[in-house]
C-alpha cells in the first residue's frame, strides 16, 4: 500500500483544525463518560472523573493544535513540490514527444534571450556600473560653452573657479599627452598619459596600489619631477616589481620618479596609463592667458552639496567672469557633467537605442514561440478536456502549461547564455575605440538574474495566453470534437494571425531603423575624404622636443624622408605634423589682410597643418590653383601659405585667394608676418568623414619644423609590406623615438568609422533575426490555416475552383496579415526614426528610398512564406479532402 | 506508577501495530494491557499520537466510529512499523541489563 495521500485532501484553515481538534477531544469525553455513566456513576460525576483521567485539556489542545498546523504547513510544501516535480515531468515528456516543435521554440527563444543578454551585459559593463571611485557620483567634468559652441579651459579658469565657487572640494586641470617613456633597456614606447594638479588622486580618493601619490607642491615651480603609473603599464613593463617605486625613467626626455602605482579601477582618465604634476609657468597664469585655451577640468563637489546645487554655483562663477572680462569671456558659461556621464555620452544613446532593438527581436521571438504553442493548444485540446473531466482544475491546467512555457525558456536561456558568450566577444572584437569602456562589460551575476529574470517574464509572457485558451475550454464540446481530430475556434484563429500582425509591425519597425543607418553608412562610405587612401602607409612618431630643437627636427625629418622614399617598392613620401581622419584638432586664429580686426571672441580659427612638398602628392589630394609647398619653401626665404578649398569657400567667395594674405596666431611670429596665399588643395576630411572640412592652411615643414610627426608612404604594390621597413629607419635614426599608429590608410578611413559601422551592424544583424523570425512566424500561421481548411479547399476545387486561384487566396491571405503589419509598423517606424536622426548622415528621418526597401523586402517574405502552404492548398485532391474526418 | 520518559511513544505504536484505532480506543487498550498498573493520562496520550503523526510514524483519517460518530482514527505507517521495531528492541535490551543487576545470583 501506498501512504501519503492519493487524493490531495482540501487545505485545512487554522480555525478548521482547531475545530477537529475539539472533535477528536470531545468524542474521546464524551465515549468515557458513557462508559462511565454504564459503571452506575451519575452523569456528573462521570464528567468530573473523565476530566481527570484526561489531565491538562487546555494544554493539550493547545499542543495539538500547534503539532497540526506544523503538519498542515509541511504537507502544502509537499504537494506543492509534489504537482511542481509532476508537472515538469508531464512537460519534459510531453516536449520530448515534439522534438521539432521543442527545437524550434528553444532556437527562437534563445536567440531572442541570448541577442538581450549579450546587448544587456554591455549596457550594464559600460552604463550601469558606476566609476570605482568612493562618491563617484560626486566627481563631475567642469565643461564650458562659449557661444553655443563647446569650449576647452584656460589655466586662469581654476583659479577663477578656486577663488569663487564655494560647493566644492577641489580642482584639478588635466593636460592630455602622449609621453615618450624610455626606460632601461628598452625600446622608446609611446603612451597615453595626461598632465593634473597635485591634489588629483585625493580628488578622486583613491590609495595606491603601491609607493604614494603626489604630495601638495609637487605641481609648482622646481618641486622634484614625479610620475605615477598605472597598474597595467606596471605589470607589461615592470613585470609588477614593488621595486619600480624610486625608479628613474625619461619621459619626454626629461628624467622622472616613479613614485606610486595606480590601480586598474583607480585611475583616471580610464585610458591614461602615466599620470604626472602639471606646473604652470607664470606666463600662464595671467589675465593676459584667458583667450588661450587647451585643457580640460576636473572636481568634486563637496559631499553635503547636490551636484545640481554646484552646478548653479559654478555657472555663476562664468557669468561673474563674463561681466570681468567681456571680451575674451563673451557667452562663456561653466556646466558640469559626472564622470559616469561624461566618459559613456557619446555611446549612451546608441547602447540604449541597441537595448531597445533587441527587446523588440525577444518580443517577436515571444509572439512566435506564442504562436507555435496556440496551435499545439487546439492540437491538445481533446487531452486537456480529458484531464479536466478526470478531475484536473482549470488552475491546475493553467499551471502545468506555464511549467511547460517557463521550462521553454529556461531552456532557451541556457543556450542563450552560450550564444551571448560567443556574441559578446564577437561584439567586442568589432567595437570601436570610442567605445572603449566596453572592456568592463562581462557576463556577471547582474547579467546572469536579469537573463533569468528575462528567461520567466519572456516564458509567462507568450505561455499564459495559449494557457488561458485552454482552461476556457468546454468541456463536452472538446471530448465530443476531439474525435474527430484538429478543431478550431474562430477567437483563438483571430488571436494568431493578431500576433502575426504584431510580429510583422515590430520587424517592420526594426528594419526601417536597420535601413536608415544602413543606408546613412553608405552615404558615408561614399564621402570622398579628399585624399586616395587606397596604396598609402601612414605612421606617427613624436620627436622628443627636448632634445629636438628645429636644427636637429629638420635634420631628422630629411633622414627620414629621404630614407624612406629609397624603401623598394615606396613611390612618393610625405610629412605632416597631423594626419586627416585622426579626430584631433589644431585649430589657430587668423587676421585676413585688409580686413578689419575682429574683436577677440569673433575671431575665425583655422586648422594650421605643417607639411613636406611631396605630402598633397602622396596623399592623392589635388591641388585647385596655384602650387602645393615645394622645395622652394626653405628655411630664410619668404613664406607661402596654402589653403584648402573650404577656407577660400568660406573667407574669398568672391574673391581670388592667390592674391591673398594672413597672419597667424601661431608660432613665434604671432600675427606680425602676413603669409601670402600660393596655392588652393582640395579638401581634406580632418576629424571624421560626417564633419564637413575645417577651414585649413598648410605650411612648409621646412621653415617650421615640427616634433609631432605623421609619415605617408604611397606604395606600388601592397602598402602593408613597407611597415617593418619604415620602423627601421626610425629605429636606426633614433632609438628613442617611438613609432606608433601604423596603419594604411584605408585602414585610417575604416577605422573613423568604427563607431558607425558597429551600430550599423548590429542593427542590421538584429532587424535580420526579426525578418526571420516573423517570416516563420507567417509562414506558420498560414500553413496551419490551410491545413485547417483542407475540407472547403477540397469542396472548392470540386465545384472548379482552379489551382492558380486557390494559391492566389492563399497567398492573399498571407499578403493582407503583411500588410496590416506593415500599416502598423510604418507609423512606429516614424518614431523610430526621430529617435535615430541624430545619427544620421546625409539620410533624412523619412528617407523614402529606406521606405520603399522595407516595405519592398516585407512583401517578398510575405510571398515567400505562403508559398509553400499556397503550393500545398493547389494540390488539395478533393476526394481525400472530403473523406478526411 | 510514574511512567519513564519515552515510554508513551512505544507504547501507542505497538498498541496500533494490531489495526488501526481512534484515540480513545488506544487509551483503552494500553489501561487494559497494563491493568491500571501505570498511571497515563489521556492528554499526553494525544499529544504523543499528533507528534508521531507530525514524525509520519502514523497517518490519521476521519473515520465513523461504533457509535456512528466522526472520528479520528490512527494507522501505523511502514515507518512507524519500523520504528516500533527500533524501539522494541531498545527497551528489550533496557529492560534484559536491568533485570541481570537485580536477579539474585
Amino acid at each position: 500500500m501506498i501512504w501519503g495521500r492519493l487524493f490531495r485532501l482540501p487545505w485545512r484553515t487554522s480555525r478548521q483544525i482547531s475545530r477537529d481538534v475539539d472533535e477528536e477531544l470531545g468524542f474521546h469525553l464524551d465515549m468515557r463518560i458513557e462508559a462511565l455513566v454504564a459503571t452506575g456513576l451519575t452523569p456528573a460525576d462521570a464528567r468530573v472523573r473523565a476530566l481527570r483521567e484526561f489531565g491538562d485539556l487546555e494544554d493539550a489542545r493547545r499542543y495539538i493544535g500547534a503539532v497540526d498546523r506544523d503538519i498542515e504547513a509541511s504537507q502544502r510544501r509537499n504537494d506543492y513540490m509534489r504537482d511542481l516535480w509532476q508537472d515538469l515531468g508531464y512537460a519534459v515528456r510531453k516536449l520530448g514527444a515534439a522534438p521539432a516543435f521543442t527545437l524550434a521554440a528553444i532556437a527562437t527563444l534563445a536567440l531572442g534571450i541570448g541577442a538581450n543578454t549579450a546587448i544587456f551585459s554591455i549596457v550594464n559593463g559600460v552604463l550601469l556600473r558606476e566609476p570605482a571611485f568612493p562618491q563617484a557620483d560626486h566627481l563631475v567634468r567642469v565643461l564650458y560653452s562659449q557661444q553655443g559652441h563647446p569650449d576647452v579651459s584656460t589655466p586662469m579658469d581654476i583659479v577663477d573657479d578656486r577663488t569663487h565657487a564655494t560647493k566644492f572640494v577641489g580642482f584639478s586641470i588635466i593636460e592630455g599627452m602622449t609621453a615618450n617613456l624610455v626606460r632601461d633597456g628598452a625600446d622608446a614606447e609611446r603612451i597615453p598619459g595626461v598632465r593634473v594638479g597635485a591634489n588629483w588622486f585625493s580628488l578622486l580618493r583613491v590609495t595606491p596600489l603601491a609607493g604614494r601619490f603626489f604630495a601638495d607642491g609637487e605641481d609648482q615651480t622646481g618641486a622634484a619631477k614625479v610620475a605615477v603609473i598605472s597598474e597595467a603599464l606596471w605589470r607589461r613593463d615592470f613585470a609588477a616589481s614593488p621595486s619600480v617605486v624610486g625608479k628613474l625613467v625619461r619621459i619626454n626626455s626629461t628624467p622622472y620618479t616613479i613614485v606610486g602605482v595606480a590601480a586598474r579601477d583607480n585611475g583616471y582618465p580610464f585610458s591614461a596609463e602615466l599620470w604626472i604634476p602639471k606646473v604652470f609657468t607664470p606666463g600662464e597664469l595671467n589675465d593676459q592667458s584667458r583667450g588661450a585655451r587647451w585643457l580640460s577640468m576636473l572636481a568634486r563637489v563637496r559631499d553635503d552639496v547636490a551636484v545640481s546645487v554646484a552646478n548653479k554655483d559654478i555657472e555663476q562663477v562664468s557669468a561673474l567672469m563674463e561681466t570681468k572680462f567681456p571680451e575674451v569671456f563673451r557667452e562663456r558659461r561653466a556646466h558640469l557633467a559626472t564622470v559616469q556621464a561624461f566618459t559613456v555620452g557619446d555611446v549612451r544613446k546608441p547602447l540604449l537605442i541597441m537595448l531597445g532593438a533587441v527587446a523588440f527581436v525577444l518580443l517577436i521571438a515571444c509572439a512566435n514561440v506564442a504562436n507555435l504553442l496556440l496551435v499545439r493548444a487546439t492540437a491538445r485540446e481533446s487531452e486537456m478536456a480529458v484531464r479536466t473531466a478526470l478531475g484536473a482544475g482549470r488552475g491546475r491546467l493553467v499551471r502545468q502549461l506555464m511549467t511547460e512555457s517557463v521550462l521553454l525558456s529556461l531552456c532557451g536561456a541556457t543556450v542563450g547564455l552560450a550564444i551571448a558568450k560567443v556574441g559578446m566577444t564577437a561584439l567586442l572584437s568589432r567595437a570601436p575605440q570610442s567605445v572603449l569602456l566596453m572592456t568592463r562589460a562581462s557576463i556577471d551575476a547582474t547579467t546572469l538574474a536579469v537573463t533569468a529574470l528575462i528567461a520567466v517574464v519572456t516564458g509567462v509572457a507568450f505561455g499564459l495566453l495559449p494557457a488561458l485558451q485552454v482552461a476556457k475550454n468546454d468541456l463536452t464540446s472538446a471530448l465530443r470534437a476531439g474525435a474527430g481530430g484538429v478543431r478550431s475556434r474562430p477567437s483563438a484563429n483571430r488571436t494568431k494571425r493578431l500576433i502575426v500582425v504584431g510580429e510583422i509591425a515590430l520587424a517592420v519597425t526594426l528594419l526601417t531603423g536597420a535601413g536608415l543607418l544602413l543606408h546613412s553608412f553608405t552615404k558615408l562610405l561614399s564621402v570622398d575624404p579628399g585624399f586616395k587612401p587606397e596604396g598609402a602607409l601612414s605612421l606617427k612618431l613624436a620627436l622628443p622636443p627636448r632634445t629636438y630643437d628645429s636644427t636637429r627636427t629638420r635634420a631628422f625629418v630629411a633622414a627620414l624622408e629621404a630614407r624612406a622614399r629609397a624603401l623598394p617598392g615606396a613611390r612618393l613620401v610625405g610629412i605632416s605634423n597631423m594626419i586627416p581622419l585622426d579626430g584631433s584638432s589644431y585649430g589657430f586664429t587668423f587676421v585676413i589682410r585688409g580686413r578689419p580686426q575682429p574683436r577677440s571672441s569673433d575671431e575665425s580659427s583655422a586648422e594650421v597643418r605643417v607639411v613636406t612638398p611631396d605630402f598633397f602628392s602622396a596623399m592623392g589630394t589635388p591641388v585647385l590653383q596655384g602650387r602645393a609647398i615645394t622645395l622652394a619653401d626653405r628655411p630664410g626665404t619668404a613664406e607661402g601659405i596654402v589653403i584648402n578649398k573650404a577656407f577660400a569657400d568660406r573667407f574669398f567667395p568672391k574673391d581670388n585667394p592667390l592674391d591673398q594674405a594672413l597672419a597667424l596666431g601661431w608660432g613665434e611670429d604671432t600675427g606680425r608676418v602676413m603669409r601670402p596665399i600660393i596655392g588652393v588643395v582640395a579638401d581634406m576630411h580632418a576629424t571624421a568623414l560626417a564633419e564637413a572640412p575645417e577651414p585649413t592652411v598648410y605650411l612648409s615643414m621646412a621653415q617650421h619644423p615640427m616634433t609631432s610627426l605623421s609619415i605617408v608612404v604611397r606604395a606600388d604594390g601592397d602598402p602593408a609590406s613597407l611597415g617593418s621597413g619604415l620602423r627601421s629607419i626610425v629605429r636606426d635614426l633614433d632609438r628613442e623615438v617611438p613609432v606608433y599608429s601604423l596603419q594604411t590608410m584605408s585602414e585610417r578611413v575604416a577605422g573613423s568609422l568604427g563607431r558607425e559601422r558597429f551600430f550599423a551592424t548590429l542593427i542590421a544583424v538584429f532587424a535580420a533575426v526579426a525578418l526571420l523570425l516573423s517570416a516563420v512566424g507567417l509562414y506558420g500561421v498560414i500553413a496551419y490555416a490551410v491545413t485547417q481548411r483542407t475540407r472547403e479547399l477540397g469542396v472548392r476545387v470540386a465545384l472548379g475552383a482552379s489551382a492558380s486561384r486557390i494559391s492566389r487566396m492563399v497567398i492573399g491571405e498571407g499578403f493582407a496579415l503583411t500588410a496590416a503589419g506593415l500599416a502598423v509598423g510604418i507609423a512606429g517606424a516614424a518614431s523610430v526614426s526621430k529617435l535615430l536622426s541624430t545619427f544620421l548622415f546625409g539620410v533624412s528621418g523619412t528617407d523614402g528610398l529606406t521606405l520603399l526597401g522595407v516595405v519592398g523586402t516585407l512583401l517578398v517574405v510575405a510571398v515567400l512564406a505562403s508559398w509553400l502552404p499556397a503550393r500545398r492548398a493547389a494540390r488539395v485532391d478533393p476526394l481525400v479532402a472530403m473523406r478526411g474526418d | 506508577m510514574e511512567l519513564l520518559q519515552g515510554t508513551l511513544d512505544v507504547l501507542v505504536l505497538r498498541t496500533l501495530a494490531w489495526e488501526p484505532m481512534h484515540g480513545y480506543a488506544v487509551s483503552r487498550s494500553i489501561h487494559q494491557r497494563t491493568e491500571g498498573v501505570l498511571e497515563i493520562e489521556d492528554a499526553p496520550l494525544y499529544k504523543a499520537l499528533h507528534r508521531l503523526e507530525r514524525a509520519g510514524f502514523v497517518a490519521a483519517e476521519w473515520g465513523v466510529s461504533e457509535n456512528k460518530r466522526r472520528a479520528r482514527y490512527y494507522s501505523l505507517t511502514p515507518a512507524g512499523r519500523r520504528q516500533l521495531k527500533a524501539e522494541e528492541t531498545a527497551w528489550r535490551r533496557y529492560a534484559e541489563a536491568v533485570f541481570k543487576v537485580l536477579e539474585p545470583v
